[in-house]
């Protein structure tokens, strides 16, 4: 007999349908207030928390926390709402949603990676097909009639000709390797709402790049600088503060350095962004300019300077935008608060700078 | 889900429980206990007690993120009964817990029962869960006729006016609409009923009768009028509106346009839903009444050694009725101690106007008399007579708010919520007493609106067909940003335009539009009047 169990499983189910149908219409709210910050690991599913949706009722307005309606569906600030999205259905709707190209890699990737498959077998070889072999003998065995379960003959006999060998075939395939740098300003007050926003967008960044070239094929390198530059641990590249002089350009330089020191530069695609607050002093714009210029554009697939909450226009930003006008390779985006992290991520990978300016 | 008979040991205590309880007088109906385990629970809560429920995206929504909770151990599995009351009842118990907790939630279980049979609200149906079930099939039914998308859609739309559903207010439909079977009816009774007093009460004369209530020409041809225009009304729709309905869901489900499968999903979650206004209204007496009997019951098999653990059940009981403010509203620890001490107040002969009427203050303190009532038979009476507020407003005295500590709070939250000094009246280091006069007119202000804001439909012909809302005034405003999709919503199921006036202002959803217009502010008894004058009570100027 079996036991009758009380479970909501079709309803579980329903909300889980409803969830992937209306995923598009929350896409632009999970990315600018949803918990980002807090990837699965990689290639895992994501967990997305988001405000809460409750049906729309009326109810006092006693300031109980609870959001602003949304057509059938209002929110509720108060309360938040956990869902798992794997990892690349969510990248592939994001791309989709916000109308991202894949990321650049002709022409980058010289490097093949070759694989062996055992899908073909002959007579001769090294490693020995049982299976088939056995099979082969069996038949073999029938029809000279050594086994015949009638006659009690049980016999198997495995001549030469019976035995067949798995036949490795070389594969090749394109492989493609990916540095991303993240270079950071540490004498910018990077603490509050401006370090959120920061941890944001390089998540962002972080996952698109490995969802676009596959995790294990992306080298996430992250950098930081005030008068000099150096390199961090992922975790100090948001932890380390500075009170004091800054030099921009010392960063980019670093990263040209390393860039052809360290790697080859033909087979690798490079990513660069920049944060910082925007505030540069004396000609570090233009040194800045330079290096891009000679150095980093003509190796790099993208080139991105975000400047997070600044408080003027800064030299770079308008030195960078009077240069690079419009480019493939060099954007510039500033962000003042979270509703922007969708502009900027559209600014950094869209196909066209222009289309997203004002 | 298994039968309690799975369990042999339980079902011993089933029997000892059930043993008690008659031995204790007890009248309850049929009651069938279930063991479940903790999801199965969780499970059984979202879909309101009942063990099934139609698809739907809202309960699926609860049970996904309970699930989470329960797994990340921000929520416990753990809950001692659920009891869906009704003849026969249906009560279930978790497979977690020990056999005292087993026992103390079937002597629970049955105090509910009982005080779903005696309430005045009549709480308590025959096959209720059976006809939830059968509810369930017909809205699962439903969901193939009308399709997914639209299932839902109205599902949903549904969901925005299961809030306002008041079966037991005085503005319900039975007492704010005249249908055509209604008044029929009415018309017979009261011919009858003149016919019984005149023979009876007085004697008759009909020169004096039209002499003291005799009627002027206008009088009479205003009266014909409005007969006119209520059986015109009637005849066109059904039904007409003499008083504002607060019963709006309830309203919506049996004069809105629905289709078959629109009215299935309103049935269902109009009968799963309307229970929670009894709840609301009875809560204290009724857990009171659960945990009174439930003390006697376990006292007893702890005496015949039938469960051990008796401090573990002690522990148990004190946390259950730990004293809270009164803001909080613990019903366990109110209820309980209010029928302890309305038995003494029995047992002492104080519910007596003899008592009332004495004079002397240290004679009343020392009041000891024998009445012959039997106590128990009197609290009876009193669930079979009167609800929650009765209840407070009677029995709850200053001086009792003080001893059960209703009046008690934390000295930082006090500082906190900045309550005046002078509603104060006694304070240590770590707590403040609060002022009971105040405390109980708060207390018993609850029960007129239940924290939530008031709508009644007032016109069902407003601006050519559309429905018009009412918010009663309570000098607290609505969500603006809500209102907007909840009449979008009601409007999915009215068909027509739908309009809320609230606080001088009437929103309005038609045609797909939402439209806000500064209106002249109408009191609630204006619109009341208007209406018994078969008047409309809110014109646009």
């Amino acid at each position: 007999m079996t036991e009758d169990k009380i479970n909501s499983n079709e309803s579980e189910g329903a909300f889980n349908e409803f969830i992937q149908d209306t995923i598009e219409d929350l896409l632009n709210d999970i990315i600018n207030r949803g918990g980002l910050d807090r990837f699965g690991d990689k290639g895992t599913d994501i967990i997305i928390e988001m405000d809460d949706i409750v049906p729309p009722t009326f109810i006092y307005d006693d300031g109980s926390g609870f959001g602003p309606g949304r057509g059938k569906k209002p929110g509720r600030e108060g309360e938040k709402i956990r869902f798992n999205l794997p990892f690349k259905s969510f990248m592939e709707l994001l791309a989709e949603k916000l109308n991202l190209p894949n990321l650049t890699k002709e022409g980058k990737g010289k490097i093949k990676q070759i694989s062996y498959t055992f899908k073909t077998f002959g007579p001769t070889g090294v490693i020995l097909d049982k299976k088939r072999t056995f099979k082969r003998a069996l038949k073999t065995s029938v029809w000279t009639g050594l086994y015949n379960p009638d006659a009690a003959k049980y016999t198997v006999l495995i001549r030469r000709r019976d035995k067949r060998f798995k036949l490795p075939k070389r594969e090749e395939k394109p492989k493609y390797h990916a540095v991303v740098f993240y270079m950071g300003d540490i004498s910018y007050s990077t603490f509050g709402e401006r370090l959120e926003l920061e941890k944001r967008i390089v998540n962002f960044i972080h996952h698109w790049i490995d969802f676009n070239y596959g995790p294990e094929n992306v080298e996430h390198r992250f950098f930081v600088h005030d008068v000099e530059a150096y390199e961090v641990n992922p975790e100090d590249f948001y932890n380390i503060n500075n009170a004091g002089g800054t030099i921009a350009a010392s960063v980019f330089d670093l990263i040209n350095k390393i860039a052809f020191n360290e790697y080859v530069v033909p087979a690798t695609n490079f990513y660069a962004f920049y944060f910082g607050d925007g505030e540069l002093f004396g000609n570090d714009a233009q040194d800045i300019l330079k290096i891009i210029d000679t150095g980093l554009r003509p190796i790099c697939n993208r080139i991105g300077v975000v400047e997070v909450k600044p408080s003027t226009e800064s030299h770079l930003k308008r030195a960078l935008n009077d240069r690079f006008y419009n480019d493939s390779i060099i954007r510039v985006c500033d962000i003042q608060n979270r509703d922007q992290t969708v502009n900027v991520i559209k600014t950094l990978f869209g196909e066209s700078n222009a289309e997203h300016k004002k | 889900m298994l039968s309690i008979k799975s369990d042999p040991r339980i079902y011993e205590l089933y029997q000892r429980v059930l043993h008690h309880a008659k031995t204790f007088g007890r009248h309850f109906p049929e009651i069938r206990f279930f063991i479940l385990d903790g999801l199965e629970f969780a499970s059984l809560l979202e879909k309101n007690v009942y063990p099934a429920s139609p698809l739907n995206i809202w309960e699926g929504k609860r049970m996904v993120n309970k699930k989470r909770r329960i797994e990340t151990g921000a929520e416990s599995s753990l809950y001692y009964e659920v009891v869906q009351t009704g003849n026969p009842a249906y009560a279930y118990l978790n497979k977690f817990n020990t056999p005292m907790t087993q026992a103390s939630v079937m002597a629970h279980v049955v105090g509910h029962c009982e005080f779903s049979e005696l309430n005045i609200l009549k709480d308590s149906s025959r096959d209720r869960s059976e006809y939830v079930m059968f509810l369930v099939r017909k809205v699962d039914l439903s969901r193939n006729q009308m399709g997914e998308y639209h299932y839902l859609n109205y599902w949903n739309a549904c969901e925005s006016a299961v809030d306002l559903i008041a079966p037991n207010s005085q503005f319900n439909l039975e007492r704010s609409l005249d249908t055509e079977t209604l008044m029929s009816y009415k018309v017979e009774e009261t011919s009858e009923n003149k016919v019984k007093t005149t023979k009876s009460l007085m004697p008759f004369s009909s020169t004096l009768s039209f002499m003291i209530t005799s009627k002027t020409k206008t009088d009479v041809f205003k009266e014909e009028v409005n007969k006119k225009r209520r059986q015109e009304n009637l005849s066109r729709v059904g039904y007409t509106l003499k008083a504002p309905c607060q019963d709006v869901f309830n309203f919506l489900r049996n004069y809105a346009p629905t289709s078959k499968g629109e009215k299935a999903i309103m049935d269902y979650l109009y009968t799963t839903h309307y229970p929670q206004d009894f709840v609301l209204r009875t809560q204290i007496m009724n857990e009171g009444w659960a945990m009174y009997w439930e003390k006697k019951i376990m006292l007893e098999l702890f005496k015949e050694k039938s469960v051990k653990g008796i401090i573990e059940y002690a522990k148990i009981f004190s946390g259950v009725c730990y004293p809270r403010p009164y803001f909080y509203r613990n019903p366990y620890h109110l209820g309980y101690n209010l029928w302890n001490h309305i038995e003494q107040l029995y047992k002492d002969g104080k519910v007596t106007l003899e008592y009332q009427e004495e004079k002397d203050i240290e004679k009343k303190e020392y009041w000891k008399k024998e009445t012959g009532i039997n106590p128990i038979k009197a609290m009876e009476h009193l669930i079979e007579t009167i609800t929650d507020y009765e209840f407070l407003r009677r029995f709850l005295s200053h001086d009792l708010i003080h001893e059960l500590h209703l009046n008690r709070i934390d000295k930082r939250y006090a500082e906190y919520l900045r309550i005046p000094e002078k509603n104060i009246v006694d304070a240590d280091k770590n707590w403040v007493w609060l002022d009971p006069v105040l405390v109980k007119t708060d207390m018993l202000n609850f029960f007129t609106h239940f924290g939530r804001p008031r709508i009644f439909v007032i016109d069902t012909n407003f601006m050519d067909g559309g429905l018009l809302l009412y918010h009663r005034d309570d000098n607290r405003e609505l969500r603006k940003d809500w209102i907007k999709p909840t009449l979008q919503n009601i409007n999915i199921i009215w068909k027509n335009s739908v309009h809320i006036i609230s606080k001088g202002m009437l929103y309005s959803f038609s045609g797909g539009k939402y439209s806000e217009t500064n209106i002249r502010p109408v009191s609630f008894e204006e619109i009341t009047e208007r209406m018994q004058k078969n008047q409309k009570p809110f014109r646009v100027e």
